[in-house]
């Protein structure tokens, strides 16, 4: 997943058209602020090279 | 010694020879709530009356040759998460503040049918949500916090108001208050233990399990709790062995892993020592060591929080829109940024944790339990939530907490905290026993080893 | 008379009749009354004459399926078998790996791929002995249900379906005996219902997807497309088993699907739904469907009515499902090479990547209720054994539209063709489509029975006795052949 550029976040309101939450105006800047930080944290993975790994939809922690 | 300071274990044996009734031991843990629950706030809910009856009850059915087994009449703390029919069940959020279940959580059924008596419902971190638990205080220093998200079982077991506590634990929530309440505390595999009725969450990485004072109280919890439930999709149709039967395996010919990597980075000197001496004393007693480098430490973390924040969202998404003002402001934000994380980035955390999930097995390929720090430091103030590291950063509590915790959910291999020493101030260090995927039966022989040879146990908080 | 003459005029015999069913080309074989070169000549005769009809095949294994015919021969030749599936031509959707060849999944993404392995599929195919006829027509991805340039054999100006269309389209023109597809919304049973023809969907876990390009991970499945019930059944026997190199292969023993079809189904409890399945249907669909439970009851079934709760979740769950794990497949290609993708894959790939986390896991959450609804159907005292309903709303759409008639109102073909056959993809449980009679457009109609996970045993020997009572299967596509 090398070649995802960077998160640029759009105003809350366009997120929120896909979430279907409102943000009151107040709040806009703590929460963008958070979630910049959160995806910081996340998009560490576009690094991990997943090649054609299936995800573990229905968690099953055996190894067999 | 009060009968409130007895281990599950000896309770039981003098309940069974009658020398102890449920209703003497019922009342001597209830005093001791009231002597203790004014500094420590560890319930939510004291259920007093429910107790005695339970009590009464269970004194009347040993009396009449009817013995359960090593949990009847032995009092137990609820986690606030967990539905209790007919008792409030506020996972601490004034969202649920009115909520009164219908019905008990498949964990409290299977406690009640092993004629355990409920003395209360414990605090958690609101919707366990936070490693804090900010409604309580740690029995060793009142101006510590008890860890969370299970801080109040935490608490009420170190603090004798109860003989086991039950936890949840999604990033760490049953070893972080297990680690600095100075108890043991089990995350069993993802899977052995139903959670149906306990409030999710991160429904792929929960997990419910006990807090008790000794490995083998844990053991006997563990007998009544484990098992197969079709009504839990993550439960796991497995054999659940008898986990108090090989509790004397000893650790003789067992190879234990200690981490060169990530444990080692950004670790309180104090734990990294009492952790050090402890896999010691586990050498003298037979064990292996082996150095073990943790596989793909960048991306633990970056797991677990992709794979949270999203389902998290989704389990409140109804709640955040009708009552959002009547959380607390870091979990509102919390389940706000959550609301924003896309499907797309849900999927890759899946196939990371696919991709850490094979690294672990090969890492256990030369080991046989791995050994490292429960925590990254002990319990912080509650005035201050932050801690300082030599190099001059600073780390969030939560944040701190959760990044030694977070491999055994993103894994769903069990894991075991015990107590493995002090600090200078007086303080527990906990150390956590990382088993292959349903060996808790190896790491509780680990930790009963480990306990019967040192001396933690004989500390008691002043209070 | 030589005996090579006998065996030509034999020949002649079996191959007048009209391509054999794999059941019958199987026995013949066996019994020396039909050379597998012949067959398989007949077959790549057929695919150059009709297929420029059809559109059915993307690539054809004129060679390689000559070569295997011939070592089949050989073998028989020598007293040996090469498996039960000896000489039998099997198409395979163009999503299933061979080895050297591309696996070009209907898009131009996939321009310059060339499979390093075989499919398992293919590997068990070809280990039981099956002439490998070429690669059929699919919907881009399989992101689709019209299989575009393929043609329905039935009515060339309405499509075969999809996305195994070009599957579908090349068994019932008989341009191969059986063929493979895949099935995440009904991608084997639409193409077989439009078609006339037997889909197999099994349960989840039960045949190994290695190798078979991805749409939806946890709603694809791999299957058969065939004319008959019994047919399905010895595909099925072939291609079923754990596959450790599946991560959603189930370790399940596979029983023997072919020693009991005939069982009958006397005192098969065979639940008919109350609710949504005949909400929105034909009503040509609708009577054909409850005649096909009258020669079930015939056959000494039972019917119940039942209700199969939260059933009507399935379509957003399953869009949404598919939706993203199609966006995060595609994520790295969306961004590289867009402009190969079709305008309408695009444009899906990329709302897929504006699903939130939480739709996915409330999806997810949903599905699990739909998987209770037909536990509660399906297990229990009480419980039925198989349910039955259509497989299709609808008779096959015309060539080129974007809509189709459901319920008095228009709506886009996907939503017309997939909402009877994608429970079952949610459900995960296996699901067969046998054909049940013709429109007054001579389209056919389809039934569909959906049975207990890995029970597809079940269904079989119900779908075996309804056509033991029938003749529709028996009927072949005006190809103006006669």
């Amino acid at each position: 997943m090398g070649d995802l550029v960077a998160r640029s976040f759009p105003p809350l309101d366009v997120a929120a058209l896909t979430a279907r939450l409102e943000i009151p105006e107040d709040r806009a800047e703590v929460v963008l602020g958070s979630l910049t930080s959160a995806y910081e944290v996340i998009d560490v993975l576009d690094s991990l090279p997943l090649g054609e790994t299936p995800p573990a939809t229905a968690f099953d922690a055996r190894w067999e | 010694m009060d009968a409130y300071e007895l281990t599950i274990a000896d309770a039981a044996a003098m309940i069974r020879a009658k020398e102890l009734s449920p209703v003497e031991l019922t009342e001597s843990v209830l005093s001791r709530i009231d002597a203790v629950e004014g500094k420590i706030t560890a319930f939510a809910t004291v259920t007093a009356d429910v107790a005695r009856a339970a009590a009464a009850a269970a004194e009347a059915e040993i009396a009449a040759g009817a013995y359960r087994g090593p949990l009847h009449g032995i009092p137990v703390g609820i986690k606030d998460l967990y539905e209790t029919a007919g008792i409030p069940t506020t996972s601490s959020s004034a969202v649920r503040a009115d909520y009164v279940p219908e019905q008990d959580c498949a964990v409290v059924e299977k406690l009640t049918a092993a004629g355990t008596v409920m003395v209360g419902k414990t605090h958690t971190h609101e919707f366990a949500f936070g490693a804090v638990t900010p409604t309580t205080r740690n029995p060793w220093d009142l101006e510590k916090i008890p860890g969370g998200s299970s801080g109040g079982s935490g608490a009420a077991v170190a603090a004798g108001e109860c003989m086991v506590g039950m936890g949840s634990d999604t990033g760490g929530s049953i070893r972080i208050p297990a680690s600095v309440c100075g108890t043991v505390g089990l995350k069993p595999t993802y899977g052995r233990v139903s959670r149906r009725g306990v409030a999710s969450l991160s429904w792929s990485l929960d997990h419910v399990g006990p807090l008790t004072r000794t490995v083998r109280d844990t053991a006997l919890v563990m007998n009544a709790i484990a098992g197969y439930d079709r009504s839990d999709p993550a439960c796991v149709d497995v054999p659940v062995p008898d986990f108090a039967a090989g509790l004397l395996a000893g650790v003789a010919g067992l190879t234990i892993g200690v981490p060169t990597n990530f444990f080692t980075e950004r670790v309180d000197p104090e734990v990294a020592a009492a952790v050090a001496a402890a896999v010691g004393v586990l050498v003298g007693l037979g064990a292996e060591v082996r150095e073990v480098a943790i596989p793909l430490p960048e991306y633990i973390l970056p797991t677990e929080w992709g794979l949270m924040l999203p389902e998290a969202s989704a389990y409140h998404q109804e709640m955040l829109r009708e009552k959002g003002d009547l959380y607390t402001a870091d979990v509102r934000l919390f389940l706000e940024v959550g609301e924003f994380v896309l499907a797309t980035d849900y999927i890759k955390a899946l196939r990371a944790r696919t991709l850490l999930q094979h690294a672990w097995r090969e890492l256990f390929e030369g080991i046989d339990v791995l050994v490292a720090p429960t925590l990254a430091a002990p319990a912080v103030s509650a005035d201050d939530l932050t801690l300082h590291w030599p190099d001059g950063t600073t780390e969030a509590a939560t944040d701190a907490y959760v990044r030694f915790s977070a491999p055994a959910n993103v894994t769903g291999l069990p894991s075991l905290s015990v107590p493995c020493g002090f600090t200078e101030g007086g303080l527990p260090i906990g150390m956590q026993i990382v088993g292959k995927p349903f060996a808790e039966t190896t790491l509780l022989a680990v930790g009963q080893v480990y306990e019967s040879a040192t001396t933690w146990l004989d500390r008691r908080p002043a209070l | 008379m030589t005996a090579l003459q006998e065996t030509r005029l034999q020949e002649a015999s079996v191959l007048a009749a009209g391509l054999p069913t794999v059941t019958e080309a199987i026995e013949a074989i066996g019994a020396g009354a039909l050379s597998p070169v012949e067959l398989t000549e007949h077959v790549l005769a057929r695919i150059e004459r009709l297929d420029p009809l059809l559109d059915s095949y993307v690539d054809v294994f004129t060679e390689s399926a000559l070569a295997k015919a011939r070592s089949v021969q050989d073998a028989i030749a020598r007293g040996e078998s090469l498996g039960p599936l000896q000489g039998i031509p099997v198409g395979l959707k163009d999503l299933y790996d061979v080895a050297g060849t591309p696996t070009l999944a209907g898009s131009a993404v996939r321009a310059g791929h060339v499979a390093d392995t075989d499919s398992t599929v293919t590997r068990k195919l070809r280990a039981a002995g099956a002439v490998i006829t070429g690669k059929t027509v699919t919907h881009e991805f399989a992101y689709g249900v019209v299989s575009a340039p393929a043609r329905n054999p039935w009515d060339r100006e309405t499509i075969p379906g999809g996305s195994s269309g070009g599957s579908a389209s090349a068994v019932a023109a008989q341009l191969c005996l059986a063929a493979m597809g895949s099935d995440t919304g009904g991608s084997i049973r639409i193409p077989a219902g439009l078609c006339g023809l037997v889909g197999l969907k099994p349960t989840f876990g039960r045949v190994s997807k290695r190798g078979v390009a991805e749409l939806s991970w946890s709603l694809d499945h791999a299957g058969p497309i065939t004319r008959t019930v019994a047919d399905a059944a010895v595909l099925l026997q072939a291609i079923a088993g754990h596959d450790p190199g599946d991560r959603c292969s189930i370790d399940e023993p596979v029983p023997d699907y072919l020693t009991g079809l005939g069982a009958g189904i006397e005192g098969l409890r065979v639940g008919v739904p109350t609710n949504f399945f005949f909400d929105a249907v034909d009503p040509e669909v609708a009577d054909a469907v409850h005649a096909a439970l009258a020669v079930l009851v015939e056959a000494g079934a039972v019917l119940v009515d039942v209700t199969v709760p939260h059933v009507e979740l399935t379509a957003d769950l399953v869009s949404t499902i598919v939706g993203v794990e199609a966006a995060a497949i595609h994520q790295e290609h969306i961004r590289t090479v867009p402009e190969a993708y079709t305008a309408d894959t695009r444009m899906r790939l990329l709302a897929g990547e504006l699903i939130s986390g939480t739709s996915y896991v409330n999806a997810q959450r949903a599905r699990r209720l739909v998987v209770d609804g037909f536990r509660s159907v399906l297990s229990g005292l009480s419980g039925v054994d198989v349910i039955a309903t259509p497989t299709l709303p609808v008779t096959a759409p015309a060539f080129g539209a974007k809509t189709a008639q459901l319920g008095g109102a228009d709506v886009p073909v996907m939503a017309a063709l997939n909402p009877l056959t994608a429970p079952a993809n949610a459900a995960g449980l296996p699901a067969l489509a046998v054909p049940c009679g013709f429109s007054a457009a001579g389209l056919p109609l389809s039934l569909q029975l959906m049975g207990r996970p890995f029970d597809e045993a079940t269904l079989l020997v119900a779908g075996h006795a309804y056509q033991r009572r029938t003749d529709w299967h028996t009927r072949r596509p005006p190809l103006g052949e006669n």
